[in-house]
């Protein structure tokens, strides 16, 4: 690996001015499990490594008045134990405990999840799900809050600035009656990167009726993204066996058109749509919150 | 804290002891412990995370050492396999997997007695289940796992860290 300078700052006015400074030749550090086996293979050579794991504002998680702030370097292991996380998002908790195993867990944080922007994360989809906004900060523009969905332009690629940091996630609480799942297929060891994951938000009226719902599936698009499509077949509608099914079709539909030909042929169109269909079932079956 | 250029002092507590070593930024924690400390009782593997020879304890957590980056570590606790236990007086998990045969080529033993015992410190009393998603970062060529399990399961039983 080749050398580089390093620098662990306590306060984030210190790493944003780090940065500013530095810009393409500083590489920021949080879990590093992302980012560590990329500098043994050279495939990045900074000249800078900022350390984020130190500085206090970028951690733990905050329970505000209509939304919560998860922060930047919160790890997996801390999302599953967070108490505010396991009463509003069981989803991030549920997508948080399936990462690598108990080390990764350890160490990887949700920041990480986002930046990388793998199409196999399995965080990031449920915050694509939950309509999360990142809290962007950077020594030349302050504090500015986007939509998740925002700035990811494609597999590995964000188009947050080279100058800033991302410090927090932002998710509104949830509505009173919603309910959510996750479910995730990978090899059978722990450690497997997602292969497949499934994230479902969503409401139904008194007399079952759904109302809200959002459907993000991981690992078989580019990027995490809400299908539209097929939430819209199900707004508005009583769930039934027909209509489940229908929605089913319609979202490999989508994952085919976008993801390619070549991809139908593997085996996970007839998983995708079990998935969908259990998931989604569970999900109804579910008392709300 | 100061930016570091070229090497640059470590300064953690490494089973118990304040050490204070030279590391160049580039180095792993895993390669200070070995290298630099002599403690090659925590192996290296893949170095990529998949195989979690190189586990180690750091606050109170299992990581792999070749994911993470040494300095780190400073003013952190961490503590390797030469910390649990010796010849004379064995852990109790390490006892418990020589009883249960949970060892064949044992260059997997160091990281799944780190990983245990991690999981130990947050659960007395874990389940099968919960004792294969606490090992399931550490791969096993020779046994099985089924041992190991087992070994763990007792190591709990007979009191573990307790
Ligand atoms: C063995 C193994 C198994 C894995 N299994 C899974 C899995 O099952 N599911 C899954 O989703 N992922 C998995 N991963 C991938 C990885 O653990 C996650 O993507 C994790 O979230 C990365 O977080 P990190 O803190 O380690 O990121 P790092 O490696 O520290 O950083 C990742 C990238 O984000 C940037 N960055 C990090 N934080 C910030 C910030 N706050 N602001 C700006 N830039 C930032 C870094 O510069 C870098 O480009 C696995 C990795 C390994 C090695
Ligand atoms: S050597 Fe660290 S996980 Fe394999
Ligand atoms: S005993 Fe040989 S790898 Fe586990």
């Amino acid at each position: 690996m080749q050398s580089f300078q390093f620098y662990s700052p306590n306060y984030l006015e210190d790493a944003l001015k780090y940065i500013a400074d530095r810009k393409q030749t500083c590489r920021t550090l949080a879990g590093g499990t992302d980012l560590i086996p990329m500098l043994k293979k050279e495939e990045i050579r900074p000249d800078y490594l900022l350390n984020i794991n130190e500085v206090g504002e970028l951690k733990g998680v905050e329970d505000l008045d209509n939304q919560v702030r998860i922060g930047a370097t919160t790890t997996f292991t801390e999302m599953i134990e967070s108490e505010t996380l396991n009463r509003f998002f069981p989803l991030l908790v549920n997508a948080a405990a399936s990462v690598g195993g108990p080390q990764i867990r350890n160490r990887g944080t949700i920041g990480g999840n986002v930046i990388t922007n793998g199409p196999c994360a399995d965080v990031l989809p449920g915050i694509v799900a939950l309509d999360g906004q990142l809290e962007l900060q950077s020594k030349q523009d302050g504090r500015r809050l986007v939509s998740v969905a925002d700035v990811l332009v494609t597999a590995y690629e964000t188009s947050i600035r080279s100058d800033e940091l991302l410090t927090g996630i932002l998710i509104q609480k949830p509505v009173q009656g919603t309910k959510s799942g996750f479910e995730k297929l990978g090899r059978r060891n722990a450690m497997a990167k997602a292969r497949l994951n499934l994230s479902i938000a969503l409401r139904q009226d008194p007399n079952g009726t759904i109302s809200a719902v959002s459907i993000v599936p991981g690992a078989v698009m580019p990027v995490a993204v809400r299908m539209n499509d097929v939430e819209s077949m199900l707004l508005g509608r009583k769930p039934t066996p027909v209509l489940i099914q229908a929605a089913a079709d319609k979202l490999v539909e989508v994952v085919v058109n976008t993801a390619g030909i070549r991809w139908s042929s593997e085996y996970k169109v007839p998983v995708l749509k079990n998935i969908f269909k259990r998931v989604m079932w569970r999900v109804l079956a579910e008392d709300p919150q | 804290m100061t930016e570091t250029i070229g090497k640059t002092k470590l300064t953690f507590t490494v089973n118990g002891r304040e050490t204070e070593v030279l590391v160049d930024p580039s180095w792993t924690l895993l390669r200070v412990l070995r290298e630099s400390l002599g403690l090659t009782g925590t192996k290296r593997g893949c170095e990529e995370g998949d195989c979690g020879l190189c586990t180690v304890i750091m606050e109170d957590r299992a990581v792999d050492s070749c994911l993470v980056m040494a300095l780190q570590a400073q003013g952190k606790t961490v503590e390797t396999i030469e910390g649990m236990g010796h010849e004379h007086a064995l852990h109790p998990l390490q006892k418990a997997f020589i009883e249960e045969g949970a060892v064949q080529c044992g260059f997997c033993t160091p990281g799944m007695i780190m990983s245990s015992e991690a999981l130990l410190r947050q659960n007395t009393h874990p389940t099968v289940e919960e004792i294969k998603v606490g090992l399931s970062g550490n791969l096993c060529r020779c046994t099985g796992y089924t041992k190991i399990f087992k070994a763990v399961a007792k190591g709990s039983e007979s009191g573990g860290r307790l």
